[in-house]
């Protein structure tokens, strides 16, 4: 019977296929074959021909895939949930007007047990991991998508301590900045380009028991209100990755640009002029501080700025469908008209599509893998969910026609929100590079 | 049902002054013992409380069983829950009405449980009818999902116990040429019904604003007073009306009304002359709040909306526009 | 002194999800299945009140809840709140229970626990809100208790006074313990779980019991044990005018202020 249709070998790539015992001999039509829910069971090998027989065993095992979360996430999403709408939602439009950073949201954030999710619990973390990680942003961006985004700039040096620290360092740093009551930020990009970040021009050079360091970093989010500032310098013809603190001699803020989304998260230029940082401020080996680096930002500002993007789309899109219900025009609400049902439906299948590409990475992350392994998982998932993102922020703010447009209904400040992920830990380009590369190879 | 044991309503006072509820509960009272052709008493507590005793034999207590003491004074919840229990048992009644106040929440659970007997609580209406082809005194409460209501029975146990909420019922005529007797009961107050609970002190906090249940107006505000941003039109309309101001669950989460000021389910009850609705869509829990309400008018932008169901005048609108024409329009009508 | 308080919890369906509820015509109890659920939100609240004396003195917390198996994740969500540990009471047999017979199979789980010293109730629920199975498991536990409770403050020798509202106003009552309390919103903000406490749930006992592990006599719980049964459900006939008003907004205001003055209702 299977041998019939030649469309088989296709099949055999989805893994499993199994005919019903009672069904074995009936024969397939092409629909059947390609529908997805068809599960049939064969009732022995030999009859399969053209299949191959890696995929097939003579009695029906387990379907390893298992979609639901654990009931530690789902109850963390719940506690995130209320906390975002209780807390953040009321004074969400009063922090992006006042434009300043949200030290009590932080606090609060830490107390929760929100910061460290992906540290140990020695150092004060709760390690629950990036897929707790990936849902907690997920869900304060949905309401205030600073917050959420400053954990993804505020857990880079976190990770890069963990990963990379000394034992020395994981003490002094890392116990403060779970609780949220430090923070802190990483330090890539300068006026040469933060995508081109071998050509960087700051250096480091050790002078006896110290660093001198010179140099200029610019478009860093939150090092004003940072205690400690990671960031990587030349040293030698190698790269090196050092932690500088608030108030040490020859650091310098300079500069808060004006952005057009993420108002209360301040982003900076700050200088190094002949700084003199002691040789317990390296982290990891000299000569490897990029490589951390860009691992660090891989794994956790990459995943991070998903996690923003996947709470933005799903906040418009919850805003936009409930706005649909309720606005009444010809006698009826809006959401019975098929535009808007379009516009809903799009919103609704790429969310959806977003959240499984950004979850299963996350996943794997938990897994073990690295995000070397990842590369491609994780510049898809941060490439397309802030894509999406942008895209129903702006479909939002058309469905609500004039309150689109007004602060007060908030889909506006998402979409200034969204527009700022696109350069956030390594433009939507880079992504496509780093995909398109390891494709091809 | 049967044709004999008493119909009780518990008559509740507080200070000397008995509340509208006990009152309320006797013209039901009345015609359900005229129905059933037995006789309405009601039982009272308190000390040197004869004047509010005569009070439910004007509004139709055939007799009130008296019980005085000096320890009686405030609501002592074990003293009374066994004084209660008490006379019940003595006198056998078949049907006990309770008025749902702060206190009588509590006393009548306490009562039923002691006795092993039925309770239903929240009843918006009382009667006998027919389940089985056997009479039964049906309760009616509140059902769910849109216009429903449920019919509770208690086939077996008796005294079977309901409790009404203040502003359901109407309150009957208050007459002093009615006869009753007023039985006087020496109650066994026993030092050890208060060895573990007493109460020490009331303090009364008269409401801010116009109360809710004198009314006889109230002016309701809903989850769609979002689109004004805050009660100050529904204070205005309320003002002009001479009303009290009410909200919705959602307006209360809100922060627009006090919990005091909560029209429901689980919240008040109220039967005034004009209940006005803005921007409440109309869910059941909500309208069996105002259900007793002589006229309803609501406004609401959704035409669809379930409350048009429950209103005598609807008015289909934005409220950002109803609102302040509305208020224009009545105070031409009044100030001329 | 080492406390040992329990607190009673109910799932309720979610409020947003109301208008899914269906009610069961045979027995008029709702249909919760597949409906989201929390808990009571008062439930929370004495749940706060009971983490707070067992922060304040030694003590443990136990949650009993009687209800379907989906009411385990009501339980969940109070061990991640910081309860240690949670009994589920859940058995057909239960099923269809009034509020007395509620408060009956919560009066035998007690007693098979033994000793205790608090209990901690939300003064009604979001679904029912009769207000009655406290007051009811209090009397059978023949131990003193008080409804609508604000303000709890402990005294020496396990008295506490406590403040109870009224409507215009609020009691002061004196109880001694073991005593039962039912909470209002007023008395406390109930907290949020945390990333810790949400790990630790799994470490934490969760009992399930059925009737026979209670020793409940079958006639006093459940449909069995309900004095009071549903006897149909029916529309409500309300009776109103329904009259909609039409034309411009002025029209539609003026022709509403004059009805209501031929109404009489101004």
């Amino acid at each position: 019977m299977v041998s019939q249709h030649s469309g088989l070998t296709n099949v055999a790539q989805w893994g499993r296929l199994y005919v019903r015992n009672d069904e074995a001999g009936k024969a397939l039509s092409p629909i059947e074959m390609v529908n997805p829910g068809y599960y049939i069971l064969f009732k022995n090998v030999e009859s399969c021909g053209c299949l191959s027989k890696g995929h097939l065993q003579n009695k029906l095992t387990e379907v390893k895939m298992d979609l639901n979360l654990s009931r530690e996430h789902e109850m963390l999403r719940d506690m995130v949930k209320e906390f975002a709408d209780n807390e953040l939602a009321p004074r969400a439009l009063e922090l992006d007007n006042k434009g300043e950073f949200f030290w009590e949201q932080v606090k609060r954030s830490g107390q929760l047990g929100l910061m460290g999710v992906i540290n140990s619990k020695e150092y004060g973390g709760t390690a629950m991991g990036h897929l707790a990680r990936m849902i907690l942003i997920e869900e304060i961006s949905r309401v205030y998508p600073p917050l959420g985004f400053f954990h993804q700039t505020g857990n880079l040096l976190m990770y890069a301590i963990e990963t990379f620290g000394s034992d020395e360092q994981k003490k002094k740093y890392l116990p403060a900045l779970c609780k949220g009551e430090k923070v802190s930020a990483l330090a890539l990009t300068e006026a040469t380009g933060g995508s081109d970040p071998a050509n960087m021009q700051t250096e480091a050079t050790l002078e006896g028991d110290d660093y001198v360091v010179n140099g200029r970093k610019s478009w860093i989010s939150a090092v004003d209100p940072a205690d400690f500032v990671g960031f990587v310098a030349r040293t030698g013809d190698k790269f090196s990755a050092f932690i500088v603190e608030k108030g040490t001699p020859g650091f310098e803020v300079t500069r808060r640009e004006e952005t057009i989304g993420l108002r209360s998260l301040p982003v900076n230029e700050f200088a190094l002029t002949n700084c003199r940082l002691p040789k317990e401020n390296l982290i990891g080996e000299e000569g490897r501080g990029l490589a951390s680096a860009l691992t660090t930002i891989a794994t956790i500002g990459r995943t991070g700025a998903a996690g923003v993007g996947l709470g933005i789309a799903r906040g418009c899109y919850e805003i936009a469908l409930k706005f649909a219900k309720e606005r009444v025009l010809y006698g009826k609400p809006i959401a019975a008209l098929q535009a808007i049902q379009f516009m809903l439906t799009d919103m609704n299948v790429e969310i959806e599509a977003a959240k499984w590409l950004c979850y299963s990475t996350a996943w794997q992350l938990d897994q073990g893998k690295t995000s070397r392994d990842l590369a491609v998982d994780i510049a898809r998932c941060k490439l397309y969910a802030v894509d999406v993102a942008n895209r129903c922020a702006y479909k939002a703010v058309d469905i609500m026609g004039a309150y689109g447009l007004s602060p007060e209904y908030r889909v506006i400040g998402l979409l200034r929100d969204a527009l700022e992920l696109g350069v956030a830990a390594g433009s939507q380009e880079v992504m496509k590079i780093t995909i398109g590369a390891t494709i091809t190879r | 049902m049967s044709n004999s044991g008493e119909i009780w309503v518990i008559g509740e006072q507080r200070r000397g002054k008995l509340e509208e509820v006990s009152l309320e509960l006797l013209s039901k009272g009345t015609a359900l013992s005229q129905g059933v052709g037995v006789t309405l008493s009601s039982v009272l507590l308190g000390d040197e409380v004869e004047e509010v005793a005569r009070e439910l034999v004007f509004h139709g207590a055939e007799k009130v069983y008296l019980l005085e003491d000096a320890r009686l004074r405030y609501y002592q919840s074990e003293a009374y829950t066994s004084l209660l229990a008490g006379v019940i048992k003595e006198h056998k009644p078949q049907i006990i009405l309770i008025g749902a106040t702060e206190i009588g929440k509590e006393l009548a659970p306490k009562v039923a449980a002691k006795l092993g007997t039925g309770l239903t609580a929240h009843c918006i209406d009382l009667y006998v009818g027919e389940v089985d082809a056997a009479p039964h005194l049906i309760h009616v409460v509140p059902g769910w999902g849109g216009n429903l209501v449920m019919h509770i029975i208690c086939p077996q146990k008796r005294p079977q116990v309901v409790t009404v909420k203040p502003g359901v019922l109407p309150k009957p005529v208050r007459d002093e040429n009615k006869k009753g007797k007023i039985i006087r009961v020496k109650p066994d107050v026993r030092d050890q019904d208060f060895s573990r609970i007493e109460t020490v002190g009331v303090v009364e906090e008269p409401p801010k604003g116009k109360a809710l249940e004198s009314a006889d107006v109230v002016v309701c505000g809903g989850w769609g007073m979002n689109a004004l941003g805050d009660f100050s039109k529904v204070q205005e309309l309320a003002d002009i009306l001479g009303g009290a101001v009410a909200g919705t669950r959602p307006a209360m989460d809100k922060g627009w009304v006090d919990e005091a000021r909560m029209i429901g389910q689980s919240g008040k009850t109220v039967s005034p002359g004009l209940f006005v609705s803005l921007g409440a869509s109309g869910a059941m829990h909500y309208t069996t709040g105002f259900m007793g309400s002589k006229v309803v008018l609501a406004v609401d932008q959704n035409p669809q909306a379930p409350i048009f169901q429950m209103a005598d005048i609807g008015v289909v609108g934005d409220l950002c526009e109803v609102l302040p024409c509305l208020i224009e329009e009545l105070k031409k009508d009044r100030g001329g | 002194m080492e406390l040992e308080i329990l607190v009673c919890i109910k799932q309720v369906p979610h409020p947003d999800h109301f208008s899914e509820i269906r009610l069961d015509v045979s027995s008029g109890r709702i249909i919760r299945e597949g409906v989201p659920a929390i808990i009571n939100p008062l439930d929370r609240n004495a749940l706060e009140e009971g983490l707070r004396v067992k922060e304040k003195f030694p003590g443990r917390v136990t949650v009993i809840s009687m209800g379907p198996p989906q009411a385990q994740k009501a339980l969940e969500e109070a061990l991640a709140m910081g309860a240690d540990r949670g009994i589920l009471l859940c058995d057909m047999a239960f099923a269809g229970a009034d509020t007395l017979a509620t408060a009956n199979t919560l009066f035998y789980a007690i007693r098979k626990l033994g000793k205790f010293d608090l209990i901690y109730c939300g003064n009604e629920t979001m679904d029912s809100g009769t207000a009655q199975v406290g007051p009811q498991l209090a009397e059978l536990l023949d131990i003193p208790q008080v409804s609508g409770v604000q303000e709890v403050t402990f005294g020496d020798e396990k008295i506490l006074e406590v403040k109870r509202a009224l409507e215009h106003g609020y009691m002061k009552v004196r109880v001694k313990l073991p005593a039962l309390l039912c909470v209002t919103r007023d008395i406390n903000r109930p907290r949020l779980p945390t990333v810790q406490s949400i790990m630790e749930v799994a470490q934490k006992e969760m009992i399930i019991w059925k009737a026979k592990d209670i020793g409940a006599p079958p006639e006093s719980i459940g449909l069995k044990g309900s004095p009071t049964c549903a006897a149909g459900v029916y529309e409500h006939k309300t009776g109103r005018r329904r009259e909609i008003m039409q034309g411009s907004i002025e029209e539609k205001v003026q022709r509403t202020v004059a009805r209501l003055k031929e109404l009489g209702a101004i």
